[in-house]
């Protein structure tokens, strides 16, 4: 468990591995897995000029 | 046995495609080293990096020209080979590819200032689309429909800091159904296929777009393929539109998405490539 560091709504890690970007389920805002143990997320990278398929 | 092969996947975000890629990896006994593109530094002499096979699926076009390089500098292949990802993840390199090849694909004229990006649009006609020669998801994609139009889109675009942008790619618009079309292709084979619906002009999924199963004609299947090879084959995106003149390719995308893909057709797209990444190790 931690929290999303925007609205500190309570997000769970089930299935969730390191990199993986999901929208918090409270306030819709792309976060980041930035560790699995202990569990902590951050704000996910902004899109950028270059980026594509 | 690929068991206990050192499968690279380099990234920027882990999202259900790379999820399914790992997912893949493991389960056919792979040893997954993780390649955070943030994080990874690259020595002139070979470096921390151990891996057999480097699966390239970093969303930013910049890094994945540099970093597949230096792992080709270290002898380890990549999907896709370099040349691929620079040819292929550039817009004015694809259509000149295309071209040579003779593939159809949409009229286009570069231009490199201002003042001939507007001769550029003239030569075309109107409506005529401007895109950025790198990037994709429909971003910063304009229609024009008149001159007046096309000379303030141009004046922005110059306006912007990269100098990306003072390269101006134009296309014609192409008269089509509200449809694209994406062939997959995974080395030799179009492994799955679908049509993206959208009442706008632009079709990607990122945008909305809704999909639909494709059933691959021998035609579509041909021209996926000669397409893919033209870039250099491996792993790639063919979209295509359906002008009133045929078929035409407008993009070949090198490290394509497949989450809407995979969810019409049921396709297992991961496992072909992690087999296909697989075989380009044992090269």
């Amino acid at each position: 468990m931690s929290n999303c560091p925007e609205c500190d709504a309570q997000v769970e890690k089930h299935g969730k591995v390191l990199g993986e970007v999901f929208p918090c389920p409270d306030c819709g805002t792309e976060l980041e897995v930035f560790g699995t143990a202990p569990f902590a997320i951050q704000p996910a990278p902004k899109e950028a000029e270059d980026w594509g398929e | 046995m690929s068991r206990g092969l050192k499968f690279g996947l380099f990234y920027t975000i882990i999202r259900p495609e790379e999820k399914w890629i790992l997912q893949a990896a493991e389960s056919r006994g792979l040893e997954v080293v993780r390649l955070d593109d943030g994080e990874v530094t690259f020595g002139l002499d070979r470096p921390d990096v151990e891996a057999d096979v480097v699966l390239n699926r970093s969303v930013s076009h910049t890094r994945s020209l540099y970093a597949t390089r230096c792992f080709a500098h270290y002898g380890i292949p990549t999907v896709n080979a370099p040349d691929v990802v620079e040819v292929a993840g550039d817009k004015v390199l694809a259509s000149l590819r295309l071209a040579e090849r003779g593939i159809p694909t949409p009229r286009t004229v570069i231009a490199l200032s201002p003042e001939a990006a507007m001769k550029a649009v003239e030569r075309i006609g109107y409506p005529a689309v401007l895109k950025p020669a790198i990037g994709s998801w429909g971003r910063l994609m304009a229609k024009v429909s008149t001159p007046a139009e096309a000379e303030q889109i141009i004046e922005h675009k110059s306006a912007l800091a990269s100098p990306v942008h003072s390269v101006f790619y134009v296309q014609e618009f192409v008269e089509k159904p509200d449809r694209d079309l994406r062939v997959f292709v995974v080395g030799p084979e179009a492994v799955a296929a679908m049509y993206r619906h959208s009442a706008d002009w632009r079709t990607n999924a990122a945008r909305g777009a809704t999909t639909e199963t494709l059933v691959l004609t021998p035609e579509l299947r041909e021209l996926a393929l000669h397409a893919a090879e033209a870039m250099g084959g491996g792993v790639l995106a063919v979209d295509l539109m359906e002008s009133p003149k045929g078929l035409v390719v407008h993009e070949v995308n090198p490290t394509p998405e497949f989450k809407a893909l995979a969810g019409v057709t049921g396709a297992d797209i991961a496992g072909a490539i992690v087999d296909y990444t697989v075989g380009v190790a044992r090269r």
